[in-house]
């Protein structure tokens, strides 16, 4: 972790590693879309439209990854106080908001022929709306301060007190009767997916991750770059 | 301690003065309240049926409303930044500005709403376990606006930010206390608990959130 | 797939919003960093020259 806290050393290696990432993430990808498209087969009962959970799941494991990611950043800027951590929290969060959204879309669209109704306010939705609001407002705060030291305290200190709120909403929420499958990939006994779906799935979810990966590579880039430039700009009206 | 308690009688003090504590968002409690039935109408078995869920939610709202007082004006006449100085941790000062809060404006009306239920048809017997649960999840309501206030307090457009932050950590404390107010004696007395459980685990957590982001608007 | 399937327009319209999401994100976070590492290396060579 120390090696990379120079960003120039963070540039060269995310630089020499991107390509490959882009790759694993396509390569991951076809391999993923093919088993949900054409290998995997229709389900019993919900017939073609099971084939959403390729899309919805591996975009819901992302949105609270990402958020774990973003909170982990954020405690580690604190704790560590590693000049980068801020960066990788910041460039997280739009990543982390828009598969959130996918997930309520996708989930949204199998809900109609699954339940019949596009919106219900059950366990998982409603704890996936308030993680979207969650990354939201840590959108909003980065946008709202304008001095960027101060910006990044108060947003280590959204981040982490919205980490502490998602296990707490999630139980809440499960109080509630609930309508959406229970877990049956993360349980205690191992998966009761069958392999034909199960396998699909899991590499879906390795491209989502990979393409997270290279996103989020990018962005502490472009990030990096924007602070290079907000310095490069004060110290010229100091040459004056 | 002492200086504790003197901070929260200044508090209840400047608020009881100044006006715009209890009165305001009475006021507004009271107008959700009276709106409700106009908007939904005159349906007592759908009033009754939901007037829990409305009594809470007009309380979330209120204490809402009336969260950036906590913080706003001392930040802005320089109040706060002496206060910082003092002997007195920041954290400790955030914790007696809250309590100071909880005590003007949030617990004042989670002891009302279940007396003014009858407005909504609320069922009497569901008027104790309510108050119960509202005082309860009051004190929660309290430290997490303290929280969204000491993050947007150095902000000029901070009111629908601290909304935005503050509404998704009030989920849970609305699930419950519904629950409390709903269900039969073994749920109630288990999402009571459970209030208490957050309202401790506020106690200790808001305050050293809010602390520090203040720490950070006063540097 | 089954594509005379009642459903299948549900499937098309979860992948492919799905699909327009994602390229979207990564269009538009590629394309901002492109524009950022341009505006940075400007503002490096004109304090480059600047300074002579």
């Amino acid at each position: 972790m120390q090696s990379l806290a120079n960003p120039a050393r963070f540039l060269k290696i995310a630089n020499a590693v991107l390509p490959w990432v882009w790759a694993a993430a396509a390569l991951s990808l076809a391999a993923g879309l093919y088993g949900a498209l054409a290998a995997a087969p229709a389900d019993y009962q919900q017939g073609e439209t099971v084939r959403i959970i390729f899309v919805h799941v591996p975009a819901a494991w992302m949105a609270l990854f990402v958020y774990t990611v973003m909170a982990s950043a954020s405690a580690a800027a604190i704790v560590f106080r590693h000049p980068l951590a801020d960066v990788a929290a910041k460039a997280a969060a739009p990543i982390g908001a828009a598969f959130c959204f996918l997930a309520l879309v996708t989930g949204s669209i199998w809900g109609k022929p699954m339940w019949g109704a596009w919106w219900v306010w059950d366990a998982r939705l409603t704890s996936m709306f308030v993680l979207l609001l969650l990354y939201l407002g840590y959108m909003a705060i980065w946008q709202a301060i304008d001095e960027p030291h101060r910006a990044a305290q108060i947003a280590r200190i959204v981040a982490l007190v919205g980490f502490v709120n998602v296990p707490v909403v999630k139980f809440s929420v499960d109080w509630w009767n609930s309508l959406h499958q229970p877990a049956s990939v993360f349980r205690m006994g191992g998966p009761t997916i069958h392999i034909s779906i199960l396998w699909p799935l899991l590499v879906m979810g390795l491209a989502y991750t990979l393409l997270f990966l290279a996103l989020h590579l990018v962005a502490m880039r472009s990030e990096i770059a924007a602070r290079k430039i907000r310095q490069l700009r004060i110290a010229r009206i100091g040459d004056r | 301690m002492n200086a504790m308690w003197a901070l929260i009688r200044r508090d209840l003090t400047l608020s009881l003065r100044q006006g715009g504590g209890v009165g305001t968002a009475l006021g507004f409690f009271l107008t959700v309240v009276v709106l409700l039935p106009l908007g939904l109408g005159p349906d007592q078995a759908l009033l009754q049926r939901i007037a829990p869920g409305a009594l809470w939610i007009a309380l979330l709202l209120s204490v809402l409303l009336s969260a950036d007082r906590i913080f706003q004006q001392d930040f802005e006449d320089g109040s706060l930044e002496i206060l910082a100085m003092a002997p007195l941790p920041l954290e400790l000062v955030a914790l007696a500005k809250a309590m100071a809060h909880w005590l003007s404006t949030s617990l004042p009306l989670a002891v009302t709403a279940p007396l003014l239920g009858f407005l909504i048809n609320l069922e009497p017997q569901a008027v104790l376990p309510l108050g119960l649960a509202m005082g309860l999840g009051s004190v929660t309501l309290s430290l997490l606006a303290a929280v969204g206030a000491a993050v947007t307090v150095g902000l000029r457009r901070g009111g629908l930010l601290v909304s935005l932050l503050v509404l998704p950590l009030y989920v849970p404390v609305l699930i419950f206390g519904l629950s409390a107010a709903g269900g039969g004696p073994d749920l109630a007395t288990a999402s009571l608990l459970i209030l208490l459980a957050l309202a401790l685990a506020s106690l200790v957590l808001s305050p050293l959130a809010a602390a520090a982001a203040l720490r950070s608007y006063l540097k | 797939m089954d594509l005379a399937s009642p459903h299948t327009g549900f499937v098309a319209a979860a992948y492919v919003i799905s699909a327009l999401v994602l390229f979207g994100l990564t269009a538009f976070i590629l394309m901002r960093d492109r524009r950022l590492r341009a505006e940075a290396e400007a503002l490096d060579h004109q304090r480059a020259k600047d300074a002579r």
